[in-house]
């Protein structure tokens, strides 16, 4: 109908805006995540938890303009591609916000300068840029419905995976006596998995760039997970 | 949903013709600036309602109406209240179009010309219709007979002839039920854009129309429960028309929007 259908296209403008303004807050929330692990800051990372209600607060607000406006607006094709799409867009933003709660409860329970390993330390901290990285590629790819970007997610998440798996290996590695540093590197193993995850929450957006610039649904990469 | 100012306020608002009951016991609040949908299978009163709003049921001789509606505080009803001039406030728009025989210019002038509007016609005629998104299509045309225009021309010229009056609140009842989906979208679009400066409200069959434009949505039934034949319209429920359209308080309201019914 074109000319007759201007302000549900506005309509549907502004929904895939507050979903990707909410990716913008899961990237700011991910910051503070990770340096509230860095500077082991326990109320940073009491605000990390307590800001996630705002992230699902989004969730809802998106998950409820979506079924308005197929209720209302009954989309088609393009429309309702993207429609969709924002519903699982959401969803993996909102998994997004408690990943980053779980790295951030990690943090009051590794106590008062517990041994750390600085292998370990590097490799979280390069996984956290790197979960970063894709979390705002993700974002693009969606923006600009640019497929490329999308598809290079699933390569970059094999870095990620990688990075994961040294290290569980090096957590097994350093167990040795230190019952203190065993503990800490069990801690880092989850955050390292909640990172992990992050990922492939982000590959998963690439995912819905896909579907809605071509209508077709490609599971990106194949082990993204561990 | 926020409420605005209440244009319309229905208290056990009924109307019956000729002794036999049509609707019964409507009450309810219709806000300024917002698009208010009446919804409902035939027969259940919506239309009846909507021309209660403008007294058009007084040109009915056998209708009669109880209850009280009150216009901005002010009993629509009463005595001293000149239906011409609440007809005036309260415009109406029909499901067919209904020009006069007459050049596009004249039909639009008409109403301020009966009513002696002041100030200079060309400049009232231009903005109605500009204001019906009619203008561009029609400007250099304005003497030419309005009978020459296509369906969905003649339907925003008749919105163009109402707003002319300076209206408060514009009624349509069933207004694109005569028109393609392209027409269509130009008067939805139209609507979503009059509402800014006026109150409008719907008698819609096509409930997608309702689910699109409206703010609010009521929805009326056929009541067959009195016995002997009779059928009596009845207002079921009234929200946002989201909540209606999305998770409706009543079973028989997510019957009928569901198309299970009716």
């Amino acid at each position: 109908m074109g000319e007759g259908r201007v302000h549900f296209q506005q309509e549907i403008q502004q929904l895939e805006e507050q979903a990707l303004g909410g990716l913008d807050m899961v990237v700011g929330l991910l910051d503070e995540a990770l340096e509230a692990l860095d500077q082991a800051d326990a109320e940073l990372a009491a605000i990390v938890v307590a800001d996630d209600d705002r992230i699902d607060g989004r969730y809802l607000e998106v998950h409820q303009g979506v079924l308005s406006l197929l209720a209302r607006q009954a989309p088609v094709a393009g429309d309702l591609r993207l429609v969709a799409a924002l519903l699982h867009l959401v969803k993996h933003l909102e998994r997004i916000g408690d990943q980053c709660t779980n790295i951030a409860k990690m943090v009051p329970l590794l106590g008062h300068e517990p041994p750390t390993d600085e292998k370990i330390v590097e490799r979280i901290r390069a996984m956290g840029a790197q979960a970063r990285s894709q979390v705002r590629q993700a974002r693009q790819s969606f923006a600009l419905r640019d497929p490329e970007l999308a598809l290079d997610l699933s390569r970059q998440d094999d870095t990620i995976d990688c990075m994961n798996r040294e290290i569980f290996r090096r957590a097994i590695e350093i167990g040795g006596a230190d019952a203190d540093l065993r503990e800490w590197a069990m801690s880092m193993v989850l955050v390292s998995r909640a990172l992990e995850r992050i990922g492939d929450n982000a590959v998963d957006i690439g995912e819905q760039t896909v579907f809605v610039v071509t209508g077709l649904f490609r599971e990106l990469g194949e082990e993204r997970t561990v | 949903m926020p409420a605005t100012e209440v244009v319309f306020e229905l208290d056990g608002l009924g109307v019956s013709y000729g002794g036999k009951q049509a609707v019964q016991d409507v009450t309810a609040q219709i806000f300024r600036n917002e698009i208010t949908a009446f919804i409902g299978p035939s027969g259940c009163g919506k239309s009846t309602i909507l021309r209660c709003l403008n007294r058009m049921n007084d040109l009915v001789p056998s209708a009669r109406v109880e209850g009280s509606i009150r216009y901005h505080g002010q009993d629509l009803y009463a005595a001293k209240v000149d239906a011409v001039e609440v007809r005036k406030r309260i415009g109406m728009v029909f499901q067919k179009p209904n020009p006069f025989p007459k050049s596009i210019f004249d039909n639009v002038a008409f109403g301020p010309k009966v009513l002696g509007m002041q100030g200079d016609m060309h400049e009232i005629v231009e903005r109605a219709l500009r204001r019906a998104a009619l203008w561009d299509e029609v400007k250099d045309r304005l003497k030419t007979n309005a009978f020459g225009m296509s369906g969905g021309q003649q339907q925003r010229l008749c919105i163009a002839r109402c707003l002319a009056v300076d209206p408060d609140v514009i009624l349509m009842d069933e207004p694109c039920s005569a028109l393609d989906p392209v027409s269509t979208g130009k008067i939805e679009t139209l609507m979503i854009e009059l509402k800014e400066r006026y109150s409008i409200v719907i008698v819609t069959h096509n409930m997608q129309q309702a689910a699109r434009i409206s703010d609010r949505t009521a929805f009326f039934i056929v009541d067959l429960s009195s016995g002997e034949g009779q059928r009596i319209g009845r207002l079921v429920e009234y929200d946002a028309t989201e909540k209606i359209f999305t998770n409706p308080a009543d079973s028989r309201t997510e019957d009928y929007v569901t198309g299970q019914v009716g």
